[in-house]
């Protein structure tokens, strides 16, 4: 083609667009249900291998097409124009954004402003079967300059009042002759010139025989895309020209470089299917082979009907048709352009001069020398200027218009700028920023781009649409051309922020998918804008769902969750999983909408509470409409609430019975106590203390400890032992994490039971079969109610009924929420209204939950250490076993609160709540001496608690008072109180009736407490042990734990001494010794006890025995009010009968006599003296261990010489009131003696510091001591106790008195020296020969002694070599010399002694004797 | 007035979110996080430029209709972000800037707690009542 400046110019890719003539502009509601429909069919495809993008730190997954540089939707201008077709651009944006684009433009109106959508030709049809086809065109040719013309038809624009006119003459090969149409051609070329008409010969081909060949069907790609975009329904206009009623204005690709041809259809009841054809047959040329169509309305029904399109035509058909298209446009169509475009310049110089010179004269005269440019604003109200049609202003346009569609875009853009400063200059807005983007277009399309992109002019151009013009429809074409433009260039921030803008309330769906495209714009920039892109995506989403694009807001949600997850951003994470699940839900794709509500209720949200109520609701609701699809199925899993698995517990046995009246029942151990690891190590300890007592002193290898209680600490490797009849509870800790309270219903545990009798595996999966099986019957929680942010246990009970292996799952429920009518806020009504039935109904859903509990970290092997492995935790896997019997124990009056010392009387009640026969019962406890059952004695006091309510603990005699402050003399061994025969202390047998305990049976017995020694809170534990009479593999014994709070409070504090007595009175029967016993009221509450009686002395022991009270009182009556203090003196003396029997020596000061050789005195006593004797036996292991093998026999023999057992019982009354009564409190306290001169206590403690400490202190003194002993560092060689006995101990082998005259007169004027005879008795205290040697010679090693001593001396022998005998006393008859009076110390002898059979000599001085002073007087 | 502070890691999570009132808290979020976008791109600007390393203030780093987001980068990476209601016309640069500066100097005695773990979300009192005397001034 020429241009005006005669040119060759080269157009490449032309494309033709042919219309019906008489179409109608499309309604607004029409246009947008098509988009709509166009968006929404046009779907990402599934299955699509995912395109990743991986910007920053984030991996995206865009499985839409939409990718790398979304290539620009104008690809086909470049294809043509620049090529581009090889170019990288290889893939389009999201294709629904593309259709969506492609169908805008499409359906734009052709405006008045420009000619772009205006027709250039038209083409007059007649077909050849018609009688006169000249006439018939004449007829034509009339009716298109009136639609042209006249003011009737107002839509279809014309670009140029002298429309092109080209004559076709269809023949129907197969219908019409053919010599007939190649005579009107003939007649026609003569009347239009060869160049103005054609002949189209088709349908050579019977439509009837096309069946067996198949040819590719011409229309198809053509009308595929465009049936979409008919949906409306033909009607059967009553005008002749049917199809152009109806047709659509249709646009084929690239709006505004295609070329309106418009075919008026002659169609006087011609064959629809060859009217369609000619009317709509176009065709490109250029060897693209494309052939254009816009179908018709008829192809369009057959297309929906199935009906294959142009069978009737061949390949020289298409051929034909082809050709045809070529003929028109290289004679026709172009140079009637070309024609017009030279007219239109013509015009334009010949009116420039004239135009610009007025112009600009009248702007410079009316409003001096501004610059219409610059001042847009000013110019707002001129948009309503219209320049009529055939305006000069317009021509220039026209012809830019013209130029830009035979892509002379170098021209097009100087017209453009031309036309663009003349609207301005007339302040024709809509004009003006036509001009403008045209202008824009046209720059960016020049080849080589010789000047930059103006992309000022677009931006005018979009704010003069939008802002002044109010036409958001031009300014979204603007747009999208415009950041097409943009991407192009890879301006995508620009872009973006251009797409962005023009987002409005308008349309949501335009909002949307510029979002979209505004989204994949920061994606694509260089520096990807992640965050941007999916905050943009979600507003897509936003804008999609409004638009009622669900699957495409699906999809943005998707994509945005991509960058949102997992990051911490919980608000808007929960946002888009709601967001999610809801558009899943309505998509019915009930899977993923379950899974998004999910991550919304288990994520730790921080949402409102209101907020997660609504989302349990419809997450419940969802939940619902999955399982009500699969009835089913298996149970779901539940996310709420949450389950703490590993704080399960498990617990066998009944629920412990609460105390009835005065019973107490045993503690045992209940899911209500604290686990604590220290009593569970305690616990275990007794247990194994009676195994290995029952046992005869082996622990069996098999053995494993009791456990009732499994949880997180206990040993749960094993398979735990649970036993038929009895319920296994399971507690299981539930926790809610949201804000809203849950409502579980039916809550009941899942089990799977293995009958151990039957091969037949029985799964007890569901309830149901619980149910109806009488195996296993499983508790049901009707309602268990979880408030907000809660943790809840929930205890659940299976009953076996049958011996197997059972396995429990997890648990089983209905999940609900609590409120029936709580707002629906925040819902979408049309699932609001339908949550809210279900709301009313109790929303609930069935499921379950598994309990999977993970077993502790393995660190015993190297493999385990190094790698991270688990051990099995069985707790939840228990094997029912046989029968075994099953003990109760209540306490009858036990107490709580005890003075220290108090002896008190309880009752114990056994029962046997089993099936089966009890035996072996014996009881555990780390602290005997708290408690006994009584000797063998014990059945003679009373045997029910009721008989013996206000009696003494003790057994009891009146005593005449005669008798007073001398012994009275019993004997009892210690064997018949259980103590002493080797066995361990700390296990006693009940003395049960016939030992055993019948099923059903119950047993009362006596039990005596004695209130521990020390002050404050005690925690006694108490183990029974018991076994079945029938013995089984599985469970050989059953304990029953019980413990047992005592208040202790202080009472009295006995101190005593013993001292050897320097008496002879009972000479020859052996020595004696004194013994002082200090009783202290330390007693320090002041309501409480009022006063103290000591009503009785007792002492016990193998060898000694007390015999009379020395300082008695008048009244005899020990009263010991508050901090009094008591020194009470006894005579004690060795007692005759030394066996295996303790002598028992009671010295009375009431009126009765408590028997101490009877229960329980003696009970109490035997047991502290076990304890003692453990106490010192430890104590002295750990100080003498090694030291004690180098002692040898006679060391020892002198350490027993100043050794006593002598064992002090004080026995006492407290009155106490209590409650204004006056209650009579008995007790009683031990002292051991061991050593002469040493100070023993009533209980173990350091001297003197308890007075100065408090007591907590005090206690905390007594912990650290045996920790003190471990930390020596010696090594036990190194602290061996000497072997030489100790002077003191020395000193009490031989116990000397010197018997004389206390006084003596002499006259010394008479006789100068006095002689006074002095006995010496020696007495031997050990049991061994002892030699002794006296010397009577002076020491004179002092001065302090010679001048005390010097004045006298003793006559006779100074020394005396004796032996003595064992226990022997020997006088020695001595004299002593004075020569004048006195007072003088007799006690010089100094005494050494040996043992007999020791060959050296222990040689040591005596003991320091008292001064024995004699007065010497004159006469 | 509506101020909203965000601090964040290196990794982008959140460790404190602030905001007056509380009921639009989700878009704060949604602002603030695409405003990463933003304070990525002037680091990495930052980076090539060679301006001043003792700069942390990065400025406004975009507005909005309603509101002006406010950046601040610590030397470890550690972003504020200040959301200010873009009508409050008292708070110029020099203001947000000390505010971000004092921010700062709490945060940093929140990390030299050494109970404070670093990374896990800020739950000290100080800091919060620093923040709520903060945004009470503000508004």
């Amino acid at each position: 083609m020429r241009d005006p400046n005669n040119q060759l110019h080269v157009i490449k890719n032309l494309k033709i667009a042919v219309n019906n003539i008489i179409t109608h502009p499309p309604q607004p509601g029409a246009i947008r249900k098509l988009l709509n429909d166009v968006v929404s069919v046009s779907q990402p495809a599934e299955g699509l291998v995912a395109n990743v993008i991986t910007a920053g730190d984030y991996d995206l997954n865009i499985s839409d097409r939409s990718v790398k540089a979304s290539v620009p939707w104008y690809n086909n201008w470049k294809d043509t124009l620049m090529e581009l077709n090889t170019s990288t651009f290889y893939s389009a944006t999201t294709p629904w954004f593309e259709s969506y684009r492609e169908s805008f433009l499409q359906s734009m109106p052709a405006s008045d402003h420009e000619f772009l959508n205006h027709y250039v030709a038209c083409m007059l049809v007649v077909s050849s079967g018609e009688t006169e086809p000249v006439e018939q065109f004449l007829k034509l040719s009339q009716e298109q300059h009136r639609i042209q013309h006249s003011s009737e038809y107002a839509y279809p624009k014309w670009f140029t009042p002298n429309t092109l006119k080209y004559y076709v003459l269809l023949h129907d090969v197969s219908a019409g002759e053919e010599q007939r149409a190649d005579s009107v051609y003939e007649e026609m070329k003569q009347r239009y010139g060869t160049q103005g008409c054609y002949l189209l010969k088709i349908n050579s081909r019977g439509s009837n025989r096309g069946a067996d060949e198949q040819i590719p069907d011409p229309w198809s790609q053509y009308l595929q895309k465009n049936s979409i975009q008919n949906p409306e329904s033909y009607e059967d206009g009553p005008c002749t020209v049917i199809a152009n009623k109806n047709a659509d204005h249709l646009i084929s690709d690239g709006l505004d470089n295609d070329i309106r041809v418009d075919g008026l259809s002659n169609n006087f009841k011609a064959h629809p299917l060859q009217l369609d054809h000619l009317s709509d047959t176009s065709s490109s040329f250029d060897g693209t082979d494309y052939i254009k169509n816009t179908a018709s309305l008829h192809e369009l029904k057959k297309t929906s009907s199935g009906t294959p399109h142009g069978t009737c035509l061949t390949l020289t058909d298409h051929d034909r048709i082809r050709q045809f298209i070529q003929e028109f446009t290289f004679r026709g169509l172009l140079p009637h352009i070309e024609k017009t475009i030279r007219q239109l310049n013509d015009q334009l110089i010949s009116r420039k001069g004239l135009s610009r010179s007025l112009f600009s004269a009248t702007k410079k005269w009316f409003s001096g020398s501004k610059v219409p440019e610059k001042s847009i604003n000013e110019l707002k109200n001129t948009s309503g200027l219209l320049y009529p049609p055939e305006a000069p202003e317009l021509q220039i346009r026209k012809m830019a218009d013209l130029c830009f569609l035979v892509q002379h875009y170098e021209l097009a853009y100087s017209c453009y700028h031309t036309a663009k400063k003349d609207f301005l200059n007339d302040q024709a807005m809509l004009y003006a920023a036509g001009a403008l983007e045209m202008a824009a277009v046209s720059a960016f399309l020049q080849p080589g781009a010789p000047r930059p992109y103006p992309a000022h002019y677009m931006d005018t151009a979009i704010q003069t649409y939008r802002d002044i013009c109010k036409n958001m429809i031009l300014a979204e074409r603007c747009v999208l051309l415009s950041a097409e433009i943009l991407k192009s260039q890879s301006k995508y921030s620009d872009a973006a922020a251009l797409l962005i803008r023009l987002t409005s309330e308008d349309s949501d769906l335009r909002s949307a998918l510029l979002l979209e495209q505004a989204a994949h714009c920061f994606i694509n920039m260089k520096g990807p804008m992640v965050r941007k892109f999916a905050f943009h995506m979600i507003l897509a989403g936003h804008r999609f769902s409004k638009a009622g694009q669900k699957k495409h807001a699906l999809r943005c949600y998707c994509q945005a969750m991509q960058v949102y997850k997992g990051k911490g951003w919980s608000l808007a994470e929960d946002h888009i999983n709601f967001t999610i699940g809801r558009q899943s839900f309505t998509l019915r794709q009930l899977d993923n909408a379950v899974s998004a509500f999910r991550h919304i209720l288990i994520n730790d949200s921080k949402q409102p509470a209101a907020q997660q109520g609504a989302f349990l609701r419809e997450y419940l609701y969802v939940y619902k409409n999955v399982t009500q699809l699969s009835p089913d199925g298996p149970l779901p899993q539940l996310p709420l609430p949450y389950i703490n698995s590993s704080a399960t517990r498990v617990f066998f046995g009944h629920d412990r019975r609460p105390a009835e009246g005065e019973k107490q029942a045993a503690t045992h151990i209940s899911l209500d106590q604290e686990y604590d690891s220290e009593s569970s190590q305690q616990w275990k300890e007794l247990e194994e203390q009676v195994v290995t007592m029952v046992n005869k002193g082996i622990l069996p290898t098999n053995f494993q400890p009791t456990q009732y209680c499994l949880n997180s600490y206990s040993d749960n490797s094993k398979f735990p032992l649970a036993v038929v009849e009895e319920p296994v509870t399971v507690e299981v800790a539930f926790r809610n994490p949201l804000k809203v309270p849950l409502l579980l219903t039916d809550l009941s545990l899942l089990w799977k039971f293995q009958p151990k009798d039957f091969s037949a595996k029985h799964n007890g999966e569901t309830k149901e079969l619980a149910c109806g099986n009488d195996m296993i019957g499983a508790e049901v929680i009707a309602e268990f109610l979880i408030n907000s942010e809660e943790t809840k246990m929930a205890r659940l009970k299976l009953f076996p009924h049958q011996t197997g292996e059972l396995h429990i799952l997890g648990v089983v429920y209905n999940l609900g929420t609590s409120q029936g009518t709580m707002m629906l806020d925040g819902i979408d009504p049309s699932i609001g209204l339908q949550a809210g039935k279900f709301v009313c109904n109790g929303m609930s859903v069935r499921g379950r939950q598994d309990l999977e509990i993970q077993g502790p970290r393995l660190n015993n092997t190297k493999e385990e250490k190094t790698s991270i492995t688990y051990g099995p935790d069985r707790r939840l896997d228990p094997i029912i076993t046989e029968e075994m019997p099953l003990l109760e124990v209540f306490f009858i009056n036990f107490p709580t609160g005890l003075l220290c010392g108090e002896i008190r009387k309880a009752y114990v009640e056994f029962v046997n709540v089993s099936k089966c026969p009890l035996t072996a019962l014996k009881v555990v406890s780390k602290h005997p001496e708290f408690f006994t059952f009584g000797g063998n004695t014990a059945l003679l006091t009373p045997l029910s608690p009721s008989a013996s309510e206000n009696c003494s603990a003790y057994k009891t005699v009146v005593t005449d008072s005669t008798s007073a402050c001398t012994a009275l003399i019993s004997s009892a061994s210690s064997i018949d109180f259980g103590v002493g025969t080797g066995n361990q202390a700390e296990v006693i047998h009940v003395p049960l009736p016939d030992s055993v305990l019948l099923p059903g049976a119950s047993v009362q017995l006596p039990m005596w407490l004695h209130g521990p020694d020390e002050e404050g809170v005690h925690e006694i534990n108490f183990l029974f042990y018991y076994e079945s009479i029938k013995k089984h593999s599985k469970m050989c014994h059953r304990v029953l734990r019980h413990t047992a709070v005592i208040c202790t409070s202080r009472s009295l504090n006995v101190q005593a001494t013993v001292c050897r007595s320097n008496s002879f009175e009972d000479e020859g029967k052996g020595d004696n010794m004194l013994v002082f016993v200090d009783v202290e009221n330390i007693n320090t509450s002041e309501a409480g006890v009022k006063e103290f009686h000591i009503v009785q002395v007792s002492s016990n022991s193998k060898h000694w025995m007390l015999q009379k009270a020395v300082n008695v009182s008048e009244n005899k009556d020990y009263k010991l009010a508050n901090r009094e203090r008591g020194k009470l003196c006894f005579k004690a003396v060795r007692c005759k009968n030394s066996g295996e029997n303790y002598t028992f020596a009671d010295i009375v000061f009431g009126d009765e006599q408590i028997i101490s050789s009877a229960s329980p005195c003696a009970d109490f006593f035997f047991r502290s003296l076990s304890c003692e004797l453990k106490r010192t036996h430890t104590q002295s292991n750990m100080s003498q261990g090694a030291a004690k093998l180098s002692f040898d026999k006679a060391v020892r023999l002198i350490q027993k010489c100043s050794e006593v057992d002598l064992n002090i019982v004080v026995l006492w009354k407290a009155y106490v009131v209590e409650d204004n009564k006056q209650l009579i409190l008995e007790g009683q306290h031990h002292v051991v003696l061991h050593t002469l001169g040493k100070e023993a206590f009533s209980f173990p403690q350091k001297q003197g510091f308890k007075k100065i400490l408090g007591n907590s202190d005090w206690e905390d003194l007594e912990q650290e001591s045996p920790e003190m002993f471990l930390l020596k560092f010696f090594r036990p060689e190194n602290t061996s106790v000497p072997t030489r006995p100790t002077p003191e101990q020395l000193s009490n082998l031989i116990k000397t008195t010197l018997h004389y005259p206390e006084s003596f007169n002499h006259s010394f004027n008479q006789k100068s020296l006095c002689l006074v005879p002095v006995t010496l008795l020696l007495s031997n205290c050990s049991q061994a020969d002892v030699d002794v040697i006296i010397d009577l010679r002076h020491k004179t090693t002092s001065p302090e002694a010679l001048e005390i001593h010097g004045s006298f001396t003793w006559l006779g022998q100074t020394q005396y070599k004796l032996q003595l005998k064992s226990q022997e006393v020997y006088s020695l008859q001595l004299k002593a010399c004075f020569v004048r009076t006195g007072v003088y110390n007799l006690g010089t002898p100094r005494v050494f002694a040996k043992l007999a059979d020791q060959v050296t000599l222990f040689e040591t001085s005596q003991q320091n004797s008292m001064p024995a002073l004699i007065i010497i007087n004159n006469i | 007035t509506i101020v909203a502070y965000i601090l964040r890691a290196l990794q982008n999570y959140p460790l404190y979110i602030r905001s007056i009132p509380t009921e639009n808290e989700l878009k704060f979020h949604y602002t603030v996080h695409t405003s990463l976008d933003v304070v990525d791109e002037k680091i990495s600007a930052m980076g090539k430029a060679l301006v001043d390393q003792r700069e942390l203030y990065l400025g406004l780093l975009y507005p909005t209709e309603d509101y002006k987001v406010y950046g601040y980068v610590t030397n470890s990476k550690v972003k504020f972000v200040m959301v200010v209601d873009s009508s409050n016309t008292a708070l110029r640069d020099n203001e947000i800037r000390s505010m971000f500066r004092k921010l700062h100097n709490s945060y940093t005695d929140v990390m030299c707690n050494p109970f404070y773990n670093p990374g896990d979300c800020i739950n000290s009192r100080a800091f919060d009542s620093m923040v709520t005397s903060m945004m009470m001034q503000v508004c």
